[in-house]
């Protein structure tokens, strides 16, 4: 079973977050970035189900130098291969012409069994990119997977998707598919010192926009479906009543306002 | 006009629906565009029915016993064809499980923009500009649609509030013949209550819930303590629960748990609308954070912005003393 793992780079969520002075995203060029965690789970449950199937693994990620950082953290955690997709005309894509770009590079790998996105990213957090892959390349999908169990053959899946209200729906879907992977359906490895030797030897190939047949119009702002016209700092419409004091005061005066002002207590 | 697709169980709307609804009217409003309500179901006359009763223009129903269930890929062939067809200038749909199943596909095959997650919108000139959540709800992002209509946008849930959602209209309901061509790749095996176990929270009184601020498994104690000096239950946030500290029955949010105690502690909780949206309607919530730009203050009558590791001790003393009086 051939499975595509996407992972999307994101600015490590210890880092402090600026917006830019042209309100239109944060200050990233000094910041860490690494895999989004949703992402992580999505590896590993491919890596889970190319140790019952046997076949291979490959992680896919479109960006800078930070996402030849998390593929190579992919393939240390033990992806056989990996693919870049690098090019300046990438920068500024939304869901959809990134959704487009990577539909290109699998289908120019060679299409896949099973592609294995999280469920949504830690910055935009859209939750779309995944399910888009799947309609550019007309695969089945399921959204918000929470377990995994495929066929033998490699046709047919079962995934569990997570509905609201602590219902669970098991849905069967032909191959190749798409899922995108629920936080919480498994605990990712960490890579360990041989995984990382061994990443070193393994294949990354670089693909630009040209090398999957991508016109300038077709990728980065040019193919964004939207753009951003401001990013900003919520406001806080709400009238918490902030209690300060020390520790000790501040927990005397929020049990006093319980007792006499919320009447809670 | 203004389409909204309703979503729809055991012959009852959703409240997302009433939510959609809101939204709608809203932007009708703004914009001076009728609202139309799209129903897809196998008979789905009662939903319409209800929709029927709201300030709208029109139920389209859209009827194919293979619609019984919900199918993304019968629902973006359905949906395709009508949007294309009639050309609407929004697309409405639920931030769900179901609506962000189906919604990036539709997007896809019309080729048009879809904004995810959507929590306000404005208008600026004649341009419909939309606002969402990004960076776990710390930024609010205001996104502008490129080319021509129709645009896609879901709700996140409890944006809207559906206790707003205007009735009264004179709806017509007008039957749209469905033909479905695509064989779906898709079929729904089963549906199971996933694990429900002792922690019932939905008649607690008081709920004290923690989150990652936690840091550790051990140090969930603290949240245990002061439940226990207060009498009331315990709940958790999503990653709480993912990092396994606690089980998954104690989850509270939209994929756990929908509590409205009297008193809720939120500690450690940053406040993902994921959370919000289980537990917003307490009657007190009280957040410990020691990051002030946390979206659980904006939900919060109480704050108290310090280190938890500090504060939660020494509530949880002032509990025990007041005990023991």
């Amino acid at each position: 079973m051939k499975i595509i793992s996407c992972i999307k780079p994101v600015p490590d969520p210890a880092s402090r977050l600026i917006i830019n002075d042209s309100k239109t995203w944060i200050k990233d060029q000094d910041l860490t970035f690494v895999a989004s965690e949703a992402d992580n789970y999505a590896l590993e449950e491919a890596l889970r189900l190319k140790e019952r199937h046997s076949g291979d693994v490959v992680v896919i990620s479109m960006g800078g130098e930070e996402a030849a950082r998390v593929l190579r953290s992919g393939l240390a955690m033990g992806a056989d291969r990996a693919i870049h997709l690098l090019d300046p005309g990438f920068k500024g894509s939304d869901e959809f012409a990134t959704a487009a770009a990577m539909a290109k590079a699998i289908e120019k790998d060679g299409g896949a069994d099973l592609i294995l996105a999280g469920v949504q990213s830690d910055d935009l957090g859209t939750g779309m990119t995944g399910t888009m892959i799947a309609e550019f390349l007309g695969y089945a999908h399921a959204t918000v997977v929470v377990g995994v169990e495929a066929a033998p053959d490699s046709k047919s899946l079962k995934a569990r998707r997570e509905l609201e209200g602590g219902l669970n729906e098991t849905v069967e879907l032909s191959m190749p598919a798409v899922l995108t992977i629920q936080f919480g359906i498994n605990q990712p490895r960490y890579a360990s010192l041989k995984g990382i030797m061994a990443a070193k030897k393994k294949e990354m190939k670089t693909w630009s926009a040209a090398d999957l047949g991508l016109t300038p119009d077709a990728i980065g702002k040019a193919g964004a479906m939207y753009e951003v016209k401001e990013i900003l700092i919520p406001e806080r419409k709400s009238k918490v009543e902030i209690i300060s004091g020390t520790p000790e005061e501040a927990a005397a005066v929020l049990v006093e306002k319980l007792k006499k002002e919320a009447k809670v207590l | 006009m203004i389409f909204l697709v309703a979503e729809h169980k055991d012959n009852k709307l959703k409240s997302i629906t009433s939510e959609l609804l809101v939204f709608a009217q809203r932007v009708s409003r703004d914009f001076a565009q009728p609202v139309t309500a799209v129903v897809l179901g196998a008979s789905p006359g009662a939903v319409a029915d209800e929709l029927e009763t709201r300030k709208i223009d029109r139920v389209v129903v859209a009827q194919h016993e293979q619609l019984a269930e919900y199918n993304p890929d019968l629902y973006v062939e359905v949906l395709k064809g009508m949007i294309e067809k009639e050309k609407p200038f929004l697309v409405l749909m639920g931030h769900t499980t179901e609506g962000m199943d189906y919604a990036p596909r539709l997007a896809v095959a019309l080729r048009k923009p879809l904004i995810a997650g959507c929590v306000d919108y404005e208008k600026q000139g004649n341009r419909l500009i939309l606002t969402r959540q990004i960076f776990n709800a710390k930024m609010n992002m205001k996104a502008g649609l490129h080319g021509a209509a129709p645009y896609l946008a879901t709700a996140s849930p409890g944006a809207f509030p559906a206790d707003e959602v205007e009735s009264g209209g004179s709806a017509e309901i007008v039957n749209q013949p469905v033909t479905i061509t695509s064989a779906p790749r898709r079929k729904v095996v089963e549906r199971v209550e996933a694990q429900k176990g002792k922690a019932d929270l939905s008649s607690a009184p008081i709920i004290v819930s923690g989150g990652r601020g936690l840091k550790e498994k051990q140090n969930f104690n603290l949240v245990f303590e002061l439940a226990e000096a207060l009498g009331g239950s315990v709940g958790a946030s999503r990653p709480v629960v993912d990092a396994e500290w606690l089980p998954r029955e104690y989850q509270i949010g939209s994929s756990g748990q929908t509590v409205s105690p009297r008193l809720y502690f939120a500690i450690g909780i940053s406040g993902a609308i994921q959370h919000l949206v289980g537990m917003q309607s307490s009657r007190c919530i009280v957040a410990i954070n020691k990051d002030p730009e946390a979206p659980i203050f904006k939900v919060a009558h109480y704050g108290i912005v310090e280190d938890l590791f500090k504060v939660v001790p020494a509530l949880t003393k002032i509990f025990k003393d007041l005990k023991q009086v």
